[in-house]
């Protein structure tokens, strides 16, 4: 399967594309100085999406083990970001800290064993993963709240608040944006492509793939441990079957799917579509209860077509016609 | 003379369940020289590799590089210490460029440590001269025929700059002029010091290219010396052509020399 | 004490036939096709439907019903094998997981707005009836449910083994290009493949309906339970899956008693630790490198 080729930003067209893409940020930037808070809190949701895309990308996309849990980090981010505002009295961007770390480690812990595993067992050891850590939180009452969760207080000044959750999401996603541009030139880049072109080659040739592994899904973990952190502060209270969602999972992997799994901008690019086409669907016609069926019937038209994502298609390495989409089928049919 | 023993496998044997791959095989290798392996199919010639390289476990014997114990160690240890080798089906980097491939092999073999990953394309650009490769440096591993895929495979490996290089079958699958080159290839490999362990079936380049040859049967060691006395050997050509065919072809020579 | 012992003994026994056959049909879609079929709770979730069905609108017995759960199951299977998984079969793994997951999501979303998510039961006459050996209580159901579970299981292990059909799906598992060699028309032989593991998973969901109550999201601990099963008995062998089946009861109904709540958890926790310590589970193929 062509997923994937290993470009350092989009390919074919790299100046021109890379123009709009700073340009598009810069944008995004000033929106705040004259949209409404309803189109920043959407746009935060969508800059949250984009980092929890970006970091799915580096163990999914780059190294090609297809991580199914990972909104697991996503809520460990949380909980701990909460627990240590609650508990430690801790400022949020120190709490935030002690999140992300507690990501990571917990990464780090599961990644260890179960990252030997092939794929589909990677995959769904992944998923199992995450369910149990929702049950895991429910369970834990005394530390985790339980059922009724945590709750955190109001962001101080409280005007400021859609502008300071807009921000320091924005921050986040073009910090995901560097650090991925920054590790494909280092050989921990390299080691992920290698790992998931041929691992046994890459073993051969002297990459420690189990280091490698490990080290992007911990990377996964901390983006999404971080938009947890932010999530949960803003929406000031945090509950196992809000931050647990398996549907969060899904929606980072499809942005990164929808936009290119194993390029730079492609999560980045993603979560926009992404959000743009539910948005449609839902909004304008009217399919809220099917909310999830038209999710299902994306992600299964997308599989089927172009699962290398629509980043092929922009940097013009493939032409948009019918003939292209169904290469797909003919590559992969039986 | 004392010629300096760079790898030796003592006793080496690898089970898999019940049936022996390979079974108490000693085997010296010479700095220097270039070491044919042959054996019919299933003599446990890959395996043996996959053992000695680290990427099966060992069931029992030991390994010594230079002196030093690697029994038991990871592939990717061994990579680094300055052994490399092909595999018989490629298995190159398709999302890769043919550059990117062979820098891999720079960034993390032996001499990777202190590389950058600039350096390691540089020293890949070397490599895909040497190879004679440059002109495929910006393609896609999965862009290439056969023959530049197995050469590629060669590059990524010679990119290790390893001091014992294990070639699995290169020549599978090359018609007679591109069997020549590849000969050739082999051979100035050789001259820049590269110790060679070479597993072949196309006994053309056996003789044309090792000065010694080890024989491998059902796991074992079946005879060793130098391409002609092994090629000759009668149990050789048992294994391979089978004990009726040592049969005919005596009855052969004595109608001969009777008639 | 004793009697809670004897107690868990026999529930768990009991509970074996049942995740037997939960895991049963996973295990030979993921052996011969290669696909972890995220979807398969879906099928289990669908077959319950099928026996609730039948039994409240129409008064049809749930066990006379497993057929007709079978018979639907195996048709949606196979159209759905047929018409859309084979389209991109042989693409990396990513591909066919996404689109199982995503099929599970269009399924049991269209059953909740459908049947709503409430939780219903399937509660015949004989529902809570069934004797008792000293103090330990076997429900009728249970048994019966334990009982068709391991008939359900012989009968597949007949097909594999004795019938063209069956061996042709079991070379196709082995080694695809040499079967197709041998004139085995490989997209049917798939589509047939997991029409089979939908077939026995909506039986398990017909017998599970009798004895649990059943709701649109019941199938993902299912579908967790046959892959955790998976792993501790190995991919390809029928005992294997019982062997998984058996341990695996067992460890849920005594983990059920001391850790009620941490059932997946505990689950995950399993399998982890059977993947450290013995990578090809008690008996069967490395799931590892």
């Amino acid at each position: 399967m062509k997923i994937t080729r290993f470009d350092k930003l989009f390919g074919g067209r790299n100046g021109v594309l890379l123009g709009l893409a700073v340009a598009f940020i810069l944008i995004l930037a000033l929106v705040p100085l004259f949209a409404s808070g309803f189109w920043m809190r959407t746009l935060t949701m969508i800059f949250l999406l984009a980092a929890m895309a970006e970091g799915w990308n580096y163990i999914g996309g780059y190294t090609g083990y297809a991580a199914f849990g990972n909104v697991a980090f996503f809520g460990v981010g949380a909980y701990g970001t909460a627990l240590a505002m609650l508990r430690l009295h801790f400022p949020f961007f120190l709490a935030m800290v002690v999140g992300v770390l507690a990501a990571m480690a917990f990464a780090v812990i599961i990644g260890l064993p179960v990252l030997r595993l092939k794929g589909h067992y990677f995959a769904i050891a992944t998923v199992a993963l995450a369910t149990a850590m929702g049950e895991l939180a429910d369970f834990w009452t005394s530390f985790t709240g339980g059922a009724a969760g945590l709750t955190l207080p109001f962001f101080n000044p409280l005007k400021w608040s859609n502008q300071f959750f807009y921000y320091i999401s924005l921050l986040l996603v073009v910090f995901g944006l560097w650090l991925t541009y920054f590790l494909m030139n280092r050989k921990l880049g390299y080691s992920w492509v290698a790992v998931r072109e041929n691992e046994d080659a890459a073993r051969m040739m002297g990459i420690n793939t189990t280091w490698s592994k490990v080290t992007a899904f911990a990377l996964s973990a901390m983006m999404a441990g971080a938009a947890g952190a932010i999530y949960g502060y803003w929406s000031t209270f945090v509950l196992a079957e809000e931050v647990f969602k398996i549907d969060y999972t899904l929606q980072m992997i499809l942005a990164t799917v929808l936009g290119g799994p194993g390029t730079i901008f492609g999560p980045f690019i993603g979560s926009f579509i992404y959000y743009i086409l539910i948005t449609l669907l839902v909004f304008f016609f009217h399919v809220g209860e099917f909310h999830e069926t038209i999710l299902g019937t994306i992600i299964i038209l997308v599989m089927v077509f172009t699962p290398q994502g629509i980043m092929d298609f922009l940097s013009g390495k493939k032409k948009l016609t019918i003939s292209s989409l169904l290469e797909n089928i003919r590559m992969h049919r039986v | 003379m004392e010629r300096e023993v760079i790898l030796e496998a003592q006793k080496v044997t690898k089970h898999f369940g019940g049936l022996a791959a390979v079974q108490d095989v000693d085997m010296k290798i010479y700095r220097g020289e270039i070491l044919g392996l042959i054996g019919p199919n299933g003599a446990g010639k890959t395996t043996f590799v996959n053992v000695i390289t680290g990427m099966l476990p060992i069931t029992s014997g030991k390994v010594y590089f230079k002196g030093k114990d690697i029994t038991g160690w990871s592939a990717y240890r061994i990579g680094r210490i300055g052994i490399a080798r092909t595999f018989q089906i490629v298995k190159p980097f398709r999302g890769m460029t043919v550059r990117e491939n062979v820098a891999v092999g720079a960034m993390f073999g032996h001499k990777g440590k202190e590389r950058s990953t600039k350096d390691a394309l540089r020293k890949a650009d070397e490599v895909l001269d040497f190879v004679e490769m440059s002109h495929l440096r910006t393609k896609h591993a999965d862009e290439l025929t056969l023959p530049y895929l197995k050469r590629l495979e060669l590059a990524k490996a010679l990119a290790m700059e390893p001091e014992l290089l294990f070639l699995d079958e290169v020549m599978a699958g090359l018609n007679p002029k591109e069997i020549e080159s590849a000969m050739e290839l082999v051979r100035r490999i050789n001259e820049r010091g590269v110790t060679l362990l070479v597993i072949e079936h196309v006994m053309k380049a056996i003789a044309g290219v090792t000065e010694r040859v080890f024989v491998l049967n059902f796991g074992m060691e079946l005879a060793q010396g130098t391409p002609e006395e092994v090629l000759n050997h009668p149990d050789v050509i048992k294994a391979y052509l089978g004990e009726k065919f040592v049969e005919r072809q005596k009855r052969k020579q004595q109608l001969r020399s009777n008639g | 004490m004793n009697y809670e012992i004897g107690q868990g003994v026999v529930n768990a026994l009991l509970l074996t036939g049942t995740l037997t056959l939960v895991a049963i049909g996973f295990s030979i879609v993921w052996g011969i096709l290669n696909i972890i079929n995220i979807a398969h709770g879906a099928f289990i979730m669908l077959g319950a439907y099928v026996t609730y069905w039948l039994f409240t609108l129409y008064g049809v017995d749930p066990f006379l019903s497993i057929p007709i759960s079978m018979a639907l199951m195996f048709i949606l299977g196979y159209v759905i094998q047929r018409y859309l998984i084979n389209l991109v079969i042989r693409a990396p793994l990513l591909v066919t997981f996404l689109l199982t997951f995503a099929l599970e999501i269009v399924i049991i979303n269209l059953a909740t707005v459908f049947w709503k998510g409430d939780f219903r039961s399937v509660t015949t006459s004989y529902s809570g009836a069934g004797f008792a050996i000293g103090h330990v209580q076997v429900p009728y159901v249970r048994l019966a449910a334990f009982v068709i579970s391991l008939l359900i299981t012989g009968l597949l292990h007949v097909f594999m083994t004795y019938t063209r059909q069956g061996n042709a799906i079991r070379a196709t598992g082995m080694d695809v290009d040499a079967a197709r060699l041998q004139g085995v028309k490989i997209a049917h032989t798939y589509a047939l493949t997991f029409a089979l593991g939908a077939a026995l998973a909506g039986a398990a969901g017909s017998l599970i309906s009798v004895s649990f109550p059943i709701s649109p999201t019941m199938g993902g601990e299912y579908t967790l339970r046959a892959f955790v099963i998976c792993v501790l008995g190995g991919l390809g062998s029928i005992p294997g899956v019982l062997a998984g089946a058996l341990v695996f009861a067992f460890i849920e109904v005594f983990s059920g008693v001391y850790a009620p709540g941490l059932k997946e958890a505990i689950a995950l926790f399993v399998m982890v630790l059977v993947l450290i310590v013995r990578p090809s589970g008690i008996a069967g193929k490395a799931f590892y490198h």
